[in-house]
C-alpha cells in the first residue's frame, strides 16, 4: 500500500511538470489547449472512479450520470438565475457537486447490499435513468439540451479557451491532492485493507461499508465537478454527451492508466483526451479501438500503464520510528471501564437451514482469564466465535460485551469496544507489509500517525517480529503469518481477544513461543478465549476449558476436571458399545 | 388493453431471451455479460445479411443467425473471456464492457449494416398483417414471436434437463471442481455455454426483428432491460428470467399506453424498477433467499 501510494506521490510532481510545460506550449495552439482541457476534465472524474475501482473493488458504469448532474446544474443555474457572473458558476457548480455526491451516497447505499455484479448493473441503471430524465425534462431542454451556457467570469477574467486549461487543471490538481490524502495514513490503510480482505478489516474495527459508500459519494462528487467544468467550457450540454459511452470511456481511462492510483487516472485521462481529439474524423472506429484496447489491457497488463511504471519506481522507505522514546510504552491492558464481565453469552443459537451449529450456549468470562473452547471438528466453535464477533445473524440468544448488548451489531462496532480476533486461516492483508498489517490493527485507536507507527513497532518487537516489518504479508512463512496476525489483533490493546486455532500447523518451538505470548497477554490483564485442538497447549495454559459437541456445551470447568469428564472422553474417543467392551 | 398486453409480451420475449442469455453466461462464468444486448443487435443484423446477401427467407435467416451467433459466442469466449478470466472477475466484467464498445460502434462499420435500424422481412405474409380477435387487432408477427420464444424454451429445457451434455454443462457451472473430478471438461462446457448464450441472443434479435427492426444503437437499452428482467424474475432462475422479461415488456407497454405519458419516460421508469427490485426483493420473484446478499 505504501508502495502503491508512494509511487504515486513520486510520479505526481513529474506529471504536474508535464501539465505545466504542455500548458505553456499550448498557449498558441487552440487544439492543444482544448485537448489539454478535456484531459483535465476527464482526469477529475477518473481520479474518483479510480479510487472506487482500485481501492474498494467496485465497478461503476454510471459515472456519466453523476457527470450529467454537475453539467446540468451548471447549465441550468447559469442560464436561468439572475446572479452576478462571479457567483453563478461557483454556486451552480457547488450545487451540482453536492447533488452528485448525494446521488453517489444513494447508489452506494443501494448497490452495496449486493455482490459485485449487481452493483455494476445498478450503476448502469442509474446512468441510464439520469440520461432518460435529462432527455424527457422540458426544464432541461429535452433532447436538444441547454445551449449558450455562459463562461465562468471572475472580475475581468473570463474562463474560456486558453484560461480554461489552467482553470480545469487547478481543479484536477485539487482532486489529486485530496485523493492522495485519502489514500495515505489511517484512511488509506483502511481502504487498502478493504481491497485485501473485507472481513479481516471489519474485525479490526474498520467500518468497511461506510468506507465503500464514502468512496461512491467521492467518485460521484468528482464526476459532478468534472461535469460542472465541462458545461462551462463547452457552453452546451446535451443528453447524448452524458450517455453510457462516457461512462465506458471513463472506465477505460482508469483501466488503461491503472486503477487505484491517482497518477494512473491522470495518465489514462490524458491519453484518451489526445486520442479523442486526434481521432475525431474516425468516429465509430475510435470507439471500437477503445473497446479492443480495454480488453487488451485487462488481459495483458491488468495494472494498466502506471502498473508497469510503478514496478520501476523504487519503493519508498517505510515509515520510521521517531527517535524520541515511546510516547506510550506497552501499558497493562485497561479493563472495560465499568468493571462488568468482558463477555457474557446467553442462550446463543445459530441455525443454518436445518442444521443447528450452535445450540443454546451460555457462559460468562472473568476478566484476565484464559479460557479454551475445545470440541471435535464441526462442533460449532468457529461459528460461536463468529456469533460473538457479529459475523452473521444469531438465530436466538444474546451477546453482552462489558455490559453492552452487542447482539446483531456489525463486526466493526464490536471490535471498536475493544475486542480482537484472529482467524483459523490467518487472514492477513497479503499486499501490505507486516508493519502495515499491524498499523491497520491500530485503526480503532485513532492515534496520530507518529504514535500509531510507534505502537505498531512496539507490538512487533514484543512478538519479536521487528525484522520482518517490511516483508509483504503474502511472502511470510506459515508460522510467521500466525504471529503477525496475533500482532495485528493485539496492536490496539484489546481487552478481550478471541483466538481461533493459533497452534494449528506450528512446529514445537513456535508452539512454545505461542504459549509464552498468550500467557504474557493474560498477565497483562487481557481476557482470552481460545479455540484449540492441541490438548497439551490447552491443558497447560487454560484456567478453564469449555467443550462443545454438536453445538452444545457439554462440559465447562478447570482443565483437570474436563479431562476426566466421561462425556468429554466419549465425545473425543467415542463410547464402547455395551457388551463388547470387556475382553 | 389486450393489444397492449400482446405488444408487451412481444417485446418482452426479446427481453426474456436476453435475460436467459445473461443467466447462462452468469452460471458459466460467474460474471454478468454486459454485451448480451449488443450481441442481440448483431444477431438481428446477421439475419439481415442472410436475407440480403443470400436471398434467404426469414426462417432460414433465423437458423443461419443462430448458428453464426453460436460460433461468435465460441470466439468471444476463446478470444476475450478466457484470457481475461486470468486477471480476475472484475477484469472479466470490464472485458464485457469493452465488448459493448466494440459491437455498439463496430456494427456501424460493417458494409450493409450501418448505424440506422433496418426492417427484417416478416416470417409470414406482411409485417402489418393482423388478426382480428373480438375487435382487437393482433399482429400475426407477435404470435410468431411468442411461438418462437416457446420453441426456444422447449429446446433449452430438453437440452439442459434431458441430455447428458446439457446436464454436464449444468454440473460444470454449479461446481467446477466437482465436475472436473468426475471427468467433465469444464473449459469446454464454459465455452459451449457462452456459445449458447450468444446463439440465444442472435435468435432473440432475429425473432423480434420484423417488428422492432434490426441494428441501431439500442443494444445497451436491450441489455439493461434484460438485466431488469433477470433481476425482477430472479437472476439465478431460468423461469424467473423468462417471466421477468415478459413482465418488463408488458409494464413498458402499459406505461406507454397511459394517456398523457411521454413515450420516452417509460425507460427510466423501467430502470428505476430495477433499483427498487434490488432493494425490495434481491433474489427476484423466483429465486432462493440468501442467494444474492453477501
Amino acid at each position: 500500500m505504501i508502495a502503491r501510494i508512494g509511487a504515486d506521490t513520486r510520479a505526481l510532481p513529474v506529471l504536474a511538470l508535464v501539465v505545466i510545460v504542455f500548458g505553456i506550449v499550448a498557449a498558441g495552439n487552440p487544439t492543444f489547449a482544448q485537448a489539454g482541457t478535456y484531459a483535465a476534465i476527464y482526469a477529475i472524474a477518473a481520479i474518483g472512479l479510480s479510487l472506487l475501482m482500485g481501492n474498494v473493488n467496485q465497478i461503476s458504469i454510471g459515472q456519466a450520470g453523476f457527470f450529467g448532474l454537475g453539467a446540468y446544474a451548471v447549465a441550468y443555474g447559469t442560464t436561468s438565475w439572475t446572479l452576478p457572473p462571479a457567483l453563478s458558476w461557483p454556486l451552480a457548480a457547488a450545487l451540482g457537486v453536492a447533488a452528485a455526491a448525494l446521488a453517489g451516497l444513494a447508489v452506494g447505499f443501494i448497490a452495496l447490499r449486493f455482490r459485485g455484479h449487481y452493483l455494476a448493473v445498478a450503476t448502469l441503471a442509474f446512468g441510464l435513468i439520469c440520461v432518460g430524465v435529462f432527455h424527457e425534462s422540458a426544464l432541461l431542454g429535452g433532447a436538444i439540451g441547454i445551449q449558450n451556457v455562459p463562461y465562468p467570469q471572475f472580475g475581468p477574467l473570463t474562463i474560456s479557451g486558453y484560461p480554461a486549461y489552467w482553470f480545469a487543471w487547478a481543479f484536477a490538481a485539487l482532486a489529486a491532492l485530496v485523493s492522495i490524502n485519502l489514500l495515505r495514513g489511517r484512511s488509506g490503510r483502511a481502504f487498502e485493507t478493504i481491497r485485501n480482505d473485507e472481513l479481516a478489516a471489519e474485525v479490526l474495527g474498520i467500518p468497511t461499508r461506510r468506507y465503500k459508500i464514502v468512496a461512491f459519494a467521492y467518485a460521484g462528487a468528482l464526476a459532478g465537478l468534472a461535469g460542472a467544468i465541462y458545461a462551462a467550457f463547452l457552453g452546451i450540454v446535451v443528453p447524448d454527451a452524458v450517455s453510457v459511452q462516457l461512462s465506458i470511456t471513463l472506465l477505460l481511462m482508469v483501466v488503461l492508466g491503472g486503477s487505484g492510483s491517482v497518477s494512473g487516472a491522470l495518465i489514462g485521462a490524458a491519453l484518451l483526451a489526445i486520442i479523442d481529439i486526434s481521432g475525431n474524423q474516425f468516429e465509430n472506429s475510435r470507439e471500437v479501438a477503445y473497446g479492443v484496447l480495454v480488453i487488451a489491457v485487462v488481459i495483458a497488463a491488468p495494472g494498466g500503464i502506471f502498473g508497469l511504471i510503478r514496478a520501476r519506481i523504487n519503493a519508498p522507505a517505510a515509515p520510521r520510528r521517531s527517535s524520541s522514546p515511546p510516547a506510550e510504552p506497552h501499558a497493562a491492558i485497561a479493563p472495560p471501564a465499568n468493571g462488568r464481565a468482558p463477555l457474557a453469552v446467553s442462550g446463543v443459537t445459530k441455525r443454518f437451514g436445518g442444521l443447528v451449529a450452535v445450540n443454546d450456549v451460555s457462559f460468562t468470562l472473568e476478566r484476565g482469564t484464559l479460557t479454551s473452547l475445545i470440541g471435535p471438528n464441526g462442533a460449532g466453535k468457529t461459528t460461536l466465535f463468529n456469533a460473538i464477533g457479529g459475523i452473521g445473524d444469531l438465530t436466538a440468544g444474546s451477546v453482552t460485551i462489558a455490559g453492552v448488548d452487542v447482539t446483531g451489531q456489525q463486526p466493526h462496532r464490536i471490535a471498536a469496544l475493544g475486542v480482537g480476533r484472529t482467524f483459523q486461516n490467518a487472514r492477513l492483508f497479503g499486499e501490505m507489509t507486516v508493519l502495515e498489517n499491524v498499523l491497520a490493527g491500530t485503526f480503532r485507536r485513532r492515534d496520530p500517525e507518529r504514535i500509531a507507527v510507534e505502537r505498531a513497532y512496539a507490538t512487533l518487537e514484543r512478538l519479536e517480529l521487528a525484522p520482518l516489518a517490511n516483508t509483504l504479508a503474502r511472502d511470510l512463512a506459515f508460522g510467521d503469518r500466525r504471529r503477525v496476525e496475533l500482532a495485528r489483533a493485539i496492536a490496539a490493546d484489546p481487552w478481550l481477544l478471541l483466538v481461533d486455532e493459533p497452534a494449528a500447523g506450528l512446529n514445537a518451538s513456535e508452539r512454545d513461543r505461542l504459549q509464552r505470548d498468550l500467557l504474557a497477554l493474560r498477565d497483562d490483564g487481557m481476557t482470552l478465549l481460545l479455540i484449540e485442538h492441541d490438548m497439551r497447549l490447552v491443558m497447560a495454559i487454560s484456567e478453564r476449558v469449555m467443550v462443545l459437541k454438536f453445538g452444545t456445551l457439554i462440559a465447562d470447568g478447570p482443565p483437570e476436571n474436563v479431562r476426566n469428564d466421561p462425556g468429554v472422553v466419549a465425545a473425543y474417543l467415542g463410547t464402547a458399545v455395551p457388551g463388547t467392551a470387556t475382553a | 388493453m389486450l393489444q397492449l398486453l400482446v405488444a408487451g409480451l412481444t417485446v418482452g420475449s426479446g427481453y426474456a431471451l436476453v435475460a436467459l442469455g445473461i443467466h447462462i453466461v452468469l452460471r458459466a462464468t460467474r460474471i454478468i455479460n454486459f454485451a448480451q444486448g449488443e450481441f442481440t443487435i448483431v444477431g438481428g443484423l446477421l439475419a439481415l445479411t442472410f436475407v440480403e446477401v443470400f436471398r434467404a427467407n426469414t426462417w432460414v435467416a433465423l437458423a443461419g443467425a443462430t448458428i453464426a451467433g453460436f460460433v461468435l459466442g465460441l470466439a468471444f469466449e476463446r478470444i476475450v473471456l478466457r484470457p481475461a478470466a486470468r486477471s480476475g472477475e472484475m477484469a472479466l466484467t470490464i472485458a464485457t464492457i469493452g465488448m459493448v464498445s466494440i459491437l455498439l460502434y463496430g456494427h456501424a462499420l460493417v458494409p450493409g449494416w450501418g448505424s440506422l435500424p433496418q426492417p427484417l422481412p416478416a416470417f409470414t405474409g406482411d409485417v402489418s398483417d393482423a388478426l382480428d380477435l373480438a375487435g382487437v387487432s393482433i399482429q400475426i408477427q407477435s404470435l410468431w414471436v411468442l411461438a418462437l420464444l416457446l420453441l426456444a424454451l422447449a429446446v433449452l429445457y430438453v437440452f439442459f434437463e434431458r441430455t447428458y451434455y446439457g446436464k454436464a454443462i449444468r454440473a460444470a457451472a454449479n461446481d467446477p471442481v466437482g465436475a472436473r473430478l468426475i471427468g467433465i471438461d469444464v473449459t469446454n462446457a464454459r465455452s459451449v455455454s457462452v456459445g449458447l448464450a450468444i446463439a440465444l441472443a442472435a435468435y432473440g434479435g432475429t425473432i423480434i426483428g420484423p417488428i422492432t427492426l434490426v441494428g441501431g444503437a439500442g443494444g445497451v437499452v436491450i441489455a439493461i432491460k434484460g438485466f431488469v428482467a433477470a433481476i425482477i424474475g430472479g437472476l439465478e432462475s431460468p423461469a424467473g428470467c423468462v417471466l421477468g422479461g415478459l413482465l418488463v415488456g408488458v409494464i413498458e407497454k402499459l406505461i406507454q399506453g397511459l394517456p398523457g405519458v411521454s413515450y420516452g419516460i417509460s425507460d427510466p421508469i423501467v430502470y428505476a424498477l430495477l433499483l427498487v427490485g434490488l432493494l425490495v426483493r434481491p433474489q427476484g420473484l423466483i429465486g432462493a433467499r440468501g442467494a444474492v446478499r453477501d
